[in-house]
């Protein structure tokens, strides 16, 4: 397997970082961030949209910040998941993404940012062109979306973060540069439904870190995952569940891998008021997966019921 | 005698005083007789037979390889003789190999599930700088296949592409990125054709079926090949049966997952003979096709295996990209190299068949099992490859370990427009295994019988014959079972476990070595063959075709060597990469190489065995009979320190030739039937193997977790504990892929979705079972010294273990591998709305009450286990075949004492309408029969 060839950028700095990206946008040059590349370099070796320019963050000092209310995004996740510092949840997601191989080179900034997955799309080129391409990936054809054939207008491919449900019911926000300044915002509003435009980042921004409100230690909960191997495999569902010491009433609920993106689900917990079956049938209403990971969808729907109630469990 | 030897002082109790010089403290003269210790070794009794004075118990008998046993190595844990470079990076498999000058090779493939090629434009490639060579189907008309008798694929597509994959072209150019870009410029123009994918829908009559046979191709259906079997005495199963198993089964098509993706280089020297550096499994058939694609001798061509990071049968067909890489060469003038890339090692395939199977028992008062039918239809996908041999494996090798009141085989293996599938190891046995393995388990439970002991009282007896004529010689079958019930804790477990904990049984019989070779010409060639070679250094040079693809094949036929010449390891060199060099051997498949090429290279060595005593004999003035070879020295048996060094003998005997020289060979004694098809499934020893799994069952999301399993594998003996443990585990976590988790998944399109290692499940190291295994030791008559096969059969029985384990521990069966959570959670739910329970938890776990029966099967399992005993040993030696549980007299055929015995290989009309579904490839005539009809 060969890469398309690609010029790297490895800006020493975050200025310097925004500062190229702008050169490279006002040249009218298309490229991809890159941070541990576990997730786009596997891509690229398929020729999934490979870009002429890639930007390297991995020589920029501070970014690795592990702390219990902030995590830089070119933090480890085997030092998240290893870290004393880090509130249980996460690191506890962090340790059953991929293998400690990838654990090793891999960050928090491209776990939250995962490209989105299908089995129609993550395939070889030589494969794609057999299936005349897909929307995700059409390589110029116009061509339409192969897990739900005559609509090309939104794209179902799933993501497969284990992180980011964690991050969502411990109220987490994210910092985001670009050429044009900083932005703050809720995790929960960084995603953006559908597969191909994935999140809110615009050209030329990346993600700084996340933080987390300062009561994050008073909270506990857990992340609970579906996967055939408990190693390698993406989540095929997951589910956390976080609420503040001693108070049911602060319950979130947050789900993953069961559509284009993680969602927090406030409108179905505070519906039930609480019960624990209620918020897992009301999630199960609510969501609808699709078939392009491993397991079939309806088996995947039904076992978000599992994973909550096990996720809820004190 | 050497001047050298050194007197040892009295301080030890075991040295002598009387002034002899004391065994195992004499030094050898230098320049030695080789190895790394100065001294002579004392004879290890405990590796030598207690019949041959030594320690090793004996339990099975004596061999006729015993007086050869000299304790140096034969049954200690060996180290593997490749390991070292292995570990240190120093093996040099398929892509490792670096030629000067060489260009990448690159294959064109279709994107058509099926179509014809109307033209091929290769101008724009050619055009291409850095582009040196291009070839397609033109240039290699002729037809090759593993098999003499199905040889069907083409170098490239020559009119038609058969599968997503399939070969259209190929180019070389001065880098891989260059060739890329040449393979995406050719321009193919398709004819698309309708494709099928479900091999049901093979069966049927199509226009265009993906190969045509002519005279022979069965209607006009994708049929590539059908067997009918009927053997005993099925007329009284109705009245007699007490209980019935009906089991329908779907097995998912599995890859073998080699580590190593197939890779070749080629280049055709200055002489202009062609070497060929592949890892093959099989480099003699790889040799024979290259020569009948490419047009030249066998002799002109030196097919070079390297190190192979991985077979299990997927590197044992000669493979079309081979012959790219030798066309591309040639016309380049310059080496070629290709290596794939996962994918495509997904599209070439020669995996496991997909399968639909079908298993009906019946059992009757006595718990003997009086009817047993199978039907088989198998999935080929686009190719025969081995598929001819797998549609009779798929029943014959059901056959044992049981014995039968009859026996009924339907199979039928169909083209479809996918990859080839092939042999994989457990080749066409494993998953009708699973399936009788698993029926047994619900006979036993419909007659209130503790599965193992159903079992127990129903095996065929060491020295015997099965139903359809196969020799069994050596049987550890009870043994194994014995030793997994016990280390198992089994009967405090089975059927006592809470909901969502289970054990489970399952049993095995694989071949070891096939009694046909695939080629038989030139008529009655051995099937191994072994030359010996000691210059006067001493070490011993072993030439040998057999291919080591990490099995240990290499170090088997060393420490046979080794032992019967009593030389320590390192003094013994294989040399078994070249064909230019190696004597041929049928290669690494069927299980074979361990049984045929030690016992090739036991009788080279025994020859050279003969000359070094009657050496020894001539200069100590002794008869050679008197002589003992221990540890590079020669002496008298009554008194150690009269004999000679190793060398000094060698020496003595290469005074008038120089080197050494031996030759030995292989060949199978007759045996079998004479119906058609009576040579598929012989073999001149089988292997037996019992595993007992228990798992935990997450109720509520299905996943199953496998957490110990006790597995037994009747080996003959053990050469190598450590190889056979080794296989005995390696198999585990194969065989646990196939049940659990791994499957080549066909969408709706049907296209492979998962040709990648992320998506193609293979269990990682958090699925592993603790692996206990066990050795049972049969001490097979005709294996080196009574060794059998250890690489295949102990796949067998870990499927069915572990689907007979999750419904001990959930109630409920499965019948569709792998068993994905899904499936499972699916098969749990539906229990809970037909039960009305609301709590997985709740469920029932299945609990036994024994029957009558019980008693009965543990006094006949007794009375057998004493006739077993007896004839392992051969104090009983009168003939046993199977039938004889039925009544039958064990000396004349079953078809003369009762007329209701029957033997067909074809259906009779009368049974056209009742086949099963592979079966209905019955209902189709052959085309020479059909004259005048369409």
């Amino acid at each position: 397997m060969l890469m398309p060839p690609f010029e790297l950028h490895q800006p020493k700095s975050v200025s310097e970082a925004c500062a190229i990206a702008k050169q490279l946008m006002l040249e009218g040059d298309e490229f991809d961030w890159i941070a541990g590349g576990t997730d786009l370099i596997p891509n690229y070796k398929w020729h999934i949209n490979s870009k002429p320019h890639v930007i390297s963050l991995a020589a920029i000092d501070g970014l690795s910040e592990i702390t219990m209310t902030e995590i830089g995004c070119m933090a480890r996740l085997h030092d998240i998941a290893e870290s004393e510092d880090v509130h249980p949840i996460v690191s506890e997601a962090a340790s059953k993404v991929a293998s400690s191989l990838i654990r090793r080179n891999a960050t928090l900034g491209g776990n939250l940012c995962l490209d989105t997955r299908c089995f129609w799309f993550n395939q070889t080129e030589e494969w794609r062109s057999s299936i005349d391409w897909c929307h995700k990936c059409d390589c110029g054809t116009g061509a339409d979306c192969r897990v739900i054939p005559n609509q090309n207008e939104l794209c179902v491919a799933t993501y497969q973060g284990d992180i980011a449900p964690t991050l969502m019911v411990l109220d987490a926000r994210v910092h985001l540069i670009g050429p044009d300044g900083t932005r703050v915002m809720p995790l929960v509003e960084f995603y953006k439904l559908d597969g191909m435009t994935r999140n809110v980042l615009q050209p030329g921004e990346f993600m700084l870190k996340i933080t987390l409100p300062d009561d994050v230690a008073d909270w506990i909960g857990a992340y609970r995952k579906l996967r055939v191997r408990d190693s390698w495999d993406f989540p095929e569902a997951g589910a956390a569940a976080a609420w503040k010491k001693g108070d049911r009433s602060t319950l979130r609920v947050a789900t993953t891998a069961l559509e284009s993106i993680p969602r927090r689900h406030d409108a179905e917990v505070s519906e039930s008021n609480g019960d624990v079956k209620a918020i897992c049938d009301a999630v199960y209403k609510s969501t609808k997966p699709v078939n392009n990971t491993s397991l079939p969808p309806r088996y995947r729907r039904n076992m978000i019921k599992v994973l909550i109630k096990r996720a809820c469990e004190e | 005698m050497s001047k050298d030897y050194v007197q040892q002082a009295g301080m030890n109790k075991d040295v002598r005083v009387d002034g002899k010089r004391v065994a195992g403290k004499l030094r050898f003269n230098p320049p030695g007789s080789g190895g790394s210790r100065p001294e002579m070794a004392e004879r290890d009794l405990e590796f030598i037979p207690e019949l041959e004075g030594g320690n090793e118990p004996q339990p099975a008998g004596a061999h006729s390889h015993d007086s050869f046993r000299t304790g140096t190595t034969v049954g200690k844990r060996t180290p593997l003789v490749d390991a070292n470079a292995k570990v240190t990076g120093q093996a040099w498999y398929g892509d490792d190999i670096r030629l000067p000058n060489e260009i990448i090779g690159r294959i064109v493939r279709s994107p058509y599930h099926y179509a014809k090629v109307k033209s091929i434009d290769t101008t724009k490639a050619e055009e291409l700088p850095g582009v040196i060579a291009v070839s397609t189907g033109v240039d290699a008309p002729s037809k090759f296949g593993v098999l003499p008798v199905t040889k069907d694929e083409h170098a490239m597509a020559v009119e038609k592409v058969r599968h997503v994959g399939d070969l259209v072209a190929c180019v070389a150019a001065i880098d891989e990125e260059t060739a890329r870009q040449a393979a995406a410029l050719i321009e193919v123009e398709y004819e698309v054709l309708d494709a099928i994918h479900d091999p049901k829908k093979g069966l049927l009559d199509v226009d265009d079926p993906i190969h045509w046979r002519g005279p022979y191709h069965i209607g006009s259906t994708n049929v590539q090949k059908r067997v009918f079997q009927e053997f005993g005495d099925r007329e009284s199963l109705e009245d007699t049966t007490k209980a019935f198993h009906n089991g329908k089964w779907k097995f998912m098509g599995v890859n073998h997952g080699f580590t190593e993706p197939h890779a070749v280089v080629a280049h055709w020297d200055s002489n202009g003979r062609l070497q060929l550096y592949t890892p093959q499994q099989v480099p003699h058939y790889a040799h024979r096709a290259l020569a009948t694609v490419l047009e030249v001798p066998m002799h002109q061509i030196n097919v070079i295996r390297t190190f192979v990071g991985g077979g299990f049968g997927g590197k044992s067909d000669p493979f079309p990209h081979e012959m790219c890489a030798a066309i591309l060469a040639r016309k380049a003038g310059r080496p070629v190299r290709i290596t794939f890339d996962r994918e495509e090692v997904f599209w070439v395939n020669r995996g496991r068949h997909p399968s639909h199977i079908e298993v009906k028992i019946n059992a009757n008062d006595d718990a003997k099992i009086s009817g047993f039918e199978i039907d088989a239809l198998i999935d080929g996908g686009g190719f025969a490859s081995f598929g001819h041999v797998t549609s009779y494996y798929n029943g014959v090798l059901a056959t044992a370990p049981y014995e039968l009141g009859s026996f009924h085989y339907t199979g039928a293996r169909v083209w479809t427009n996918k990859p080839a599938s092939g042999a994989m190891r457990g080749h066409g046995a494993v998953n009708t295994r699973c399936a009788i393995e698993v029926g047994l388990d619900d006979i036993a439970e419909k007659l209130q019988v503790d599965p193992i002991d159903l079992r127990l009282a129903n095996l065929l007896p060491p020295h015997s014959k099965t139903i359809t004529g196969f020799r069994i010689t050596s049987n550890g079958m009870r043994q194994a079972l014995e030793r997994v019930r016990e280390g198992s804790n089994w009967d405090e477990k089975f059927r006592k476990l809470p909901i969502g904990k289970g054990i489970g049984i399952g049993c095995g019989f694989f071949i070891s070595g096939s009694g046909l070779p695939i080629h038989w010409d030139p008529h009655n060639f051995p099937h191994a063959t072994v030359h010996l070679q000691i210059d006067m250094d001493g070490g011993v040079t072993v030439h040998t075709g057999a291919a080591d693809i990490g099995q240990g094949s290499s170090t088997a036929v060393a420490q046979v060597v080794a032992e019967v010449l009593a030389l320590p390891l390192e003094m013994v060199h294989v040399r078994s990469h070249e064909s230019d060099t190696s004597p041929v051997d049928l290669g690494s498949y069927s299980s074979r190489v361990t049984f045929m090429n030690a016992n090739a290279a036991i009788g080279a060595a025994l020859e050279i065995r003969e000359k070094l005593l009657n050496a020894a004999g001539d200069i100590l003035d002794l008869p050679s009979d008197k002589l003992v070879l221990n540890d590079r020295r020669i002496y008298f048996k009554k008194d150690p320190t009269i004999g000679v060094s190793y060398l000094d003998a060698l020496h003595k005997s290469q005074e008038d030739i120089g080197a050494l020289i031996a030759s030995g060979a292989y060949r199978t004694p007759p045996m079998g039937g004479v119906h058609k098809g009576a040579a598929a499934g012989l073999a001149p020893a089988y292997s037996f193997s019992a595993y007992v799994a228990e798992v935990e069952v997450d109720v509520d999301t299905g996943l199953i977790k496998c957490t110990d399993v006790w597995a037994a594998h009747d080996c003959g003996k053990a050469l190598n504990p450590l190889a056979v443990e080794g296989q005995i585990i390696g198999s585990c976590h194969m065989g646990l892929g196939q049940v659990l988790s791994e499957q080549m998944v066909y969408g709706r399109t049907g296209h492979l979705q998962n040709p990648n290692f992320l998506e193609y499940k293979i269990p990682s190291v958090h699925e592993m079972p603790n692996v206990t295994p066990i050795i049972i030791e049969s001490c097979d008559p005709e294996g080196p010294f009574g060794a059998k096969e250890a690489g295949e059969g102990p796949l067998l029985p870990i499927l069915p273990a572990v689907v007979n384990a999750v419904y001990d521990a959930i109630g409920v069966r499965v019948n569709d591998l792998p068993l994905t959570p899904d499936k499972v959670w699916a098969a749990i739910s539906k229990k809970m709305n037909r039960e009305k329970i609301d709590d997985a938890r709740d469920l029932p776990a299945p609990r036994l009450d024994f029957s009558e029966l019980q008693k009965k099967l543990i006094k006949r399992s007794a009375e057998h286990k004493l006739r077993d005993s007896r004839r392992q040993r051969r104090e009983d030696e009168g003939p046993y075949l199977n039938g004889v549980l039925f009544g039958l007299d064990p000396t004349l055929p079953p078809e003369e004492q009762d007329e209701t015995w029957k033997i067909s290989v074809k259906p009779d009309s009368s049974q056209l309408d009742n086949l099963g579904l592979a079966g209905t490839a019955w209902t189709k005539k052959e085309q020479r029969h059909m004259e005048g009809e369409k």
